[in-house]
């Protein structure tokens, strides 16, 4: 059973059990326990599973080890700390694994210093990709009582014979940042090495999961912790100290007017804000979502506020680890007044005293938003402190109500890839190596995982026949096999000697990347985009690169083939794949927002001084707005959530929300098109799948090319002019819609797409169909995309269902996109639950502006789209005064 | 559908079938491809033999030819015969004589033919080393010159022709094809397809083919070379092939 554990420990409960080593040296160090440590030390020392989940600096990781260590410590006093590993410690990161190695081996060298007993002592050791063989050789000897390591190394581990031997006595196993495996495919892969230790030991162990919040926690415990063979869940206390720690946080608008101001001024704004507060605090991390936006705003920074390397620094994924190490260091020591981040700082890497978090735009994700700033405030007595800072409209609205949910601690869901056939292919093949196995017990471990509890024996045996090379003829096998079965007795098991080397040198979750290069149809390269941009594009679309816009043709394994397209309108900034989604539930949060705002904004319309209220400064008035005046912004802010409220609301009478889609009818710069602009405010996964099925059925139906705009907010449907959809279209396409087998029409859309091509290396790599590394030898990303493109064409020829094939599309809708909640939508749109309304506009409405312009978009400044916004605004405005 | 006197494409294959010699020819098969492939690391699942017999089944039954001639390419490796080419080659001859019922089997060395001597006998297949002259026709593979002046008429493999077409998506795809046209002497001359399941095809519109074989460079315009696309059960007439190039380069 999973269990809310809310009612924390007295001191003395807590620390009673303790070691008096251990007690001693905590006391003297620590004046009282840190939330989290008010409950674990207790539990564990109950040995009950757990899920802390708490900010940075919260001491979590800590407190799950002194119970340990003070067990450890009692052993050795009683010389029975014997050769053998007694607790796994996993993280994702290996920057993070070294620092816990560091704030274990300290403590532990203060604690002997002060015993003159002659003990032997406990050993902590790393293990990761970068642990030398000669280090490796010593563990084996020694084997580390606290092991340090990542969920690949504890995989290589589990299979390596000898050393699996020093796990027979496991007591604990600490997951570490729990929040960023669970709703992925590397802790999918996680989960289920968990499972096949316990099942080797022959015993269960004491897990401990650490993260940040997310939720549902439950869902987040039964990740840690699996299920019985009986199919009930195993026992776990969940304890969430997130919000022990006080958090204060505002979203500040940089100008009265975002839409009318100048790019310089609102850059001038922005950058004055950002200096202002970096001014205020001893460090400062922002938060800027791309990488190309982290270095414009150190480089703006310096330029304009005297700043230099000495004092501000960039920090992501894209620079080398010597020069993230370098940052991190600086941030240790506290030489750095601010440092501008991606993404990569989110995690719990120690970077010292952190005292204000800005995220520059949205963090997309209310748990997102809550972990940064909680990377503020460095010990749980402090404050987390952070602003929002926002750069157009719609980041206004969301960025608030997104603020909004985090004070009430509505957080969006996050889920776990379910029955991911690539990994467990990895998995059935390292099983198959260290016994033989029946079917039946080999199903039976593998439903012990969480992401794998509701698997199918169905697809389990399609991963056997699959593995043992059931798909080639008999005489072949010995090539293609990876495990052998034995169809009569039911049972697999080892194959061949070169299995064992592929397992050990490709196993993993992580696909290789690579850049792709851009060249014209002419032949010359213009530039590099990553491959998950490319994965977006489909013919026909354009984008800037390197100041000039050009139109994907094609694409030639990894190189991206594009003609030029000056006076063209972009339809996808290039930083669209680092863009992270929002979430649906905070689009839906924000549908909830524009419902009740728009029922407040109402009696305004009527108001004598509407054009006065809308024009600009900020009025009295609004202050009395209710659902505005409790929102966690300030009043430049809900001066312009008000505007941009009121004009949407004159110009169309409509403002769209969750329940109620406005579907407006438009065109856009002249262009001989029609757009279609759906407000359907569902998130970026949710609007994928929508604008993907609509564009295939008005393709289908007008035999025409239709192109797709998609973004957090709706999605922009383009026509030729001819086609002209009214409300009776709508209503035959939700009818026809409701009988056709969506997945299978997506299927045959996506098939020959850059997006299938591409994850379906990922998935084959993973499940071992294209190695990335044999016989030692390292295969280039562009030969294992050959490769795969291969692998699929032929493997779709004896099965469309092949387990990879199928893995695939798995991973692109369910993960990727989200397609059940989109086919919900539409079922629901359907039964009028959601219902829709067709409007025409000659000049897109407010909302649009942003979705049209989409392409056009920048995150920080973009000078083209904001004339654009600015001339559409324009037009509205002068459209609706003259309605009065 | 009728390419030039006496000379025939099959509907939707890429095969030729020849009725004055009774046989039908192909090329480019590359029998044994994926066992290579898995034994570098890439586990391709077997479709070509699979997919080749098929084909020729269906050749046979549409013209009874009596013969085959592969115009060079029935393995892959350059450096060896690798066992599971062995395998493919062993039962593709096997099924030809036995299920098919073929009296003659002909290959012209391609460059990937390399040690196939040794089975000559054993499977017994009539080998030409350099290119084979029968009644008129010259079959040669294509990565040298043909050296025949007499024969009237010319069978080359080795290129894998195809062109390129945007499907209804919008993406780029490659149809297999055959080319016919002229030498620059006069005679008449076919390209034939590959029959490999996962050779794509060269796109002759849109690459240079100088590298591929020096008969464009002295004896062949492929522009002047009209291209007959393989779809589904039926042959497409593209036209010239410099014709294409021009819609392509728009």
């Amino acid at each position: 059973m999973i269990t809310n554990y809310t009612k924390p420990f007295t001191k003395e409960e807590s620390l009673q059990h303790l070691n008096i080593f251990i007690r001693e040296w905590f006391e003297k160090k620590y004046k009282e326990l840190t939330p989290p440590q008010k409950y674990s030390l207790k539990l564990i020392s109950e040995q009950h599973n757990l899920l802390i989940t708490a900010p940075t600096g919260s001491g979590k990781t800590f407190s799950a080890f002194i119970t340990i260590m003070s067990e450890l410590m009692d052993l050795s006093l009683k010389g029975k700390l014997e050769e053998k590993v007694y607790c796994i410690y996993v993280s994702p990161l290996r920057a993070l694994n070294n620092d816990i190695y560091k704030n274990l081996s300290a403590p532990l060298q203060e604690i002997y210093s002060q015993m003159t007993l002659d003990i032997s002592k406990i050993r902590v050791a790393t293990r990761t990709g970068d642990t030398t063989t000669k280090e490796r050789q010593q563990m084996l000897a020694h084997p580390p009582h606290i092991l340090v390591t990542t969920p690949e190394s504890l995989a290589i581990l589990i299979n390596s014979q000898r050393f699996s031997e020093h796990f027979k006595g496991l007591r604990y196993l600490i997951i570490d940042e729990l929040h960023e495996l669970a709703n992925n495919k590397r802790g999918v892969h996680l989960s289920m090495s968990v499972e096949r230790l316990a099942d080797m030991i022959g015993h269960d162990f004491v897990r401990i999961g650490l993260g940040a919040t997310l939720s549902p926690l439950e869902d987040a415990a039964r990740f840690l912790v699996g299920y019985r063979d009986n199919g009930e869940e195993r026992d776990c206390y969940i304890v969430d100290a997130t919000w022990d720690k006080k958090m204060e946080f505002i979203a500040m608008s940089p100008v009265n007017d975002i839409v009318n101001a100048t790019d310089a001024v609102i850059e001038g704004s922005i950058y004055k804000m950002l200096n202002s507060i970096i001014k205020q605090n001893k460090t400062t991390l922002i938060f800027t979502n791309t990488r190309s936006g982290t270095e414009r705003v150190v480089y703006n920074l310096m330029k304009s506020y005297k700043y230099n390397e000495e004092s501000i620094a960039a920090h992501h994924g894209s620079l080398s680890r010597d020069t993230r190490l370098g940052v991190e260091e600086m941030l240790k020591k506290g030489e750095l007044k601010c440092v501008v981040s991606s993404t990569s700082l989110e995690l719990g890497i120690d970077i010292g005293f952190i005292d204000n978090v800005i995220q520059l735009g949205s963090p997309k994700s209310v748990a997102r938003a809550v972990q940064r700033f909680g990377r503020s405030g460095h010990g749980f007595m402090d404050i987390a402190k952070g602003e929002t800072i926002v750069t157009n409209r719609d980041d206004l609205v969301e960025c608030s109500v997104m603020l909004d949910a985090a004070k009430k601690r509505h957080l969006d869901r996050f889920s776990t890839p379910k029955n991911a056939l690539d990994i467990l292919s990895q998995h059935i093949v390292g099983m198959s190596q260290t016994k033989k196995w029946t079917i039946d017990e080999a199903y039976k471990v593998i439903r012990r995982a969480y992401p794998y509890h509701t698997l199918t024996m169905d697809d389990f045996m399609a991963l056997i026949f699959y593995l043992s090379g059931k798909y080639v003829g008999l005489e072949s096998r010995r090539v293609y096999g990876k495990i052998w079965y034995d169809e009569n007795e039911h049972t697999f098991g080892r194959r061949g000697k070169l299995t064992k080397l592929i397992y050990f040198l490709n196993l993993g979750a992580i696909p290789d990347d690579v850049a792709i290069d851009v060249f014209t149809t002419e032949n010359k390269w213009i530039g590099n985009i990553e491959e998950e941009f490319m994965m977006r594009l489909k013919p026909g679309d354009v984008f800037v690169l390197g100041g000039h816009r050009y139109k994907f043709e094609y694409s030639r394994v990894m190189r991206c083939i594009v003609s030029d397209a000056s006076g063209e309108i972009p339809t996808i900034p290039p930083w669209y794949s680092e863009q992270l989604p929002l979430t649906y539930e905070l689009a839906i949060e924000i549908g909830k927002f524009r419902e009740q705002l728009s029922k407040e904004l109402m009696e305004y319309t009527k108001s004598r001084k509407l054009l006065s209220l809308i024009s600009g400064k900020p009025k009295k008035e609004i202050g009395d707005i209710r659902i505005l005046k409790d929102m966690p912004i300030d009043d430049k802010a809900r001066n312009a959530i008000f505007r941009y409220f009121m004009e949407q609301l004159l110009y169309t009478k409509v403002i769209p929300n969750d329940h109620h889609m406005l579907i407006e009818k438009t065109k856009y710069k002249e262009q001989d098109r029609n757009y279609i602009i759906f407000h359907s405010l569902y998130g970026r996964r949710v609007n994928d799948a929508l604008s993907r099925i609509v564009a295939i059925y008005l393709g289908d139906r007008y035999e025409s090319e239709i192109g797709v705009n998609i973004v957090d907010n709706g999605f922009v449907v383009i026509t030729d002019s001819q086609i002209d959809i009214k409300k009776r279209d709508i209503d035959i396409f939700l009818k026809e819609i409701s009988t056709v087998n969506i997945r299978e029409m997506l299927k045959e859309n996506i098939k020959r797409t850059e997006m299938m091509k591409r994850r379906f290396r990922y998935c084959a790599a993973r499940g071992f169909m294209v190695l990335r590394n044999y016989k030692g030898r390292k295969i280039s990303v562009r030969k294992q995309q050959i490769n795969a493109q291969l692998v699929f064409k032929a493997a779709e020829e004896i099965d469309p269902n092949f387990p990879i094939i199928k893995e695939t599309y798995r991973e692109i809708f369910d993960d990727v996109m989200d397609l059940p909640k989109a086919e919900d939508i539409l079922k629901k749109m359907s039964k009028d639950e959601i219902t829709y309304q067709l409007i025409e506009t000659t000049v897109p409405s407010p909302f649009s502006h942003n979705m049209i312009t989409f392409g056009e978009a920048d995150i920080i400044m973009m000078k083209d789209r904001r004339k654009h916004i600015r001339e559409l605004h324009k037009q509205v405005m002068s459209k609706i005064k003259r309605m009065f | 559908m009728r390419i030039a006197k006496g000379v025939e494409a099959l509907e939707g294959l890429p095969v030729l079938y020849i009725e004055e010699l009774s046989a039908i020819v192909c090329s480019d098969l590359h029998l044994g491809y994926e066992g290579v492939m898995a034994d570098r690391g890439t586990f391709l699942p077997k479709v070509n033999l699979r997919n080749i017999k098929k084909t020729i089944k269906k050749a046979i039954e549409m013209t009874n030819a009596e013969r085959i001639i592969i115009d060079g390419d029935i393995k892959n490796e350059f450096s060896n015969v690798h066992v599971e080419e062995f395998n493919e080659f062993y039962e593709f001859t096997k099924f030809l004589r036995e299920e098919l019922k073929l009296k003659q089997i002909d290959l012209i060395k391609g460059n990937h033919d390399n040690f196939i001597d040794r089975y000559e006998k054993s499977s017994n297949i009539k080998l030409y080393r350099q290119e084979a002259s029968m009644n008129g026709f010259l079959f040669f593979h294509g990565e040298e010159l043909p050296h025949d002046k007499e024969a009237r008429f010319l069978v080359m493999g080795h290129l894998h022709p195809a062109i390129g077409v945007y499907n209804k998506l919008g993406i780029k795809e490659k149809l297999k094809c055959f080319l016919y046209g002229k030498m620059e002497d006069g005679r008449e001359i076919v390209i034939l397809p590959a029959m490999n399941y996962f050779a794509e095809g060269v796109d002759v519109a849109m690459r240079d083919l100088g590298e591929n074989s020096p008969i464009f460079a002295k004896m062949l315009d492929v522009g002047g070379m009209e291209a007959i696309c393989i779809g589904e059960d039926e042959l497409l007439d593209f036209g010239k092939v410099s014709e294409i190039a021009a819609i392509g380069r728009r």
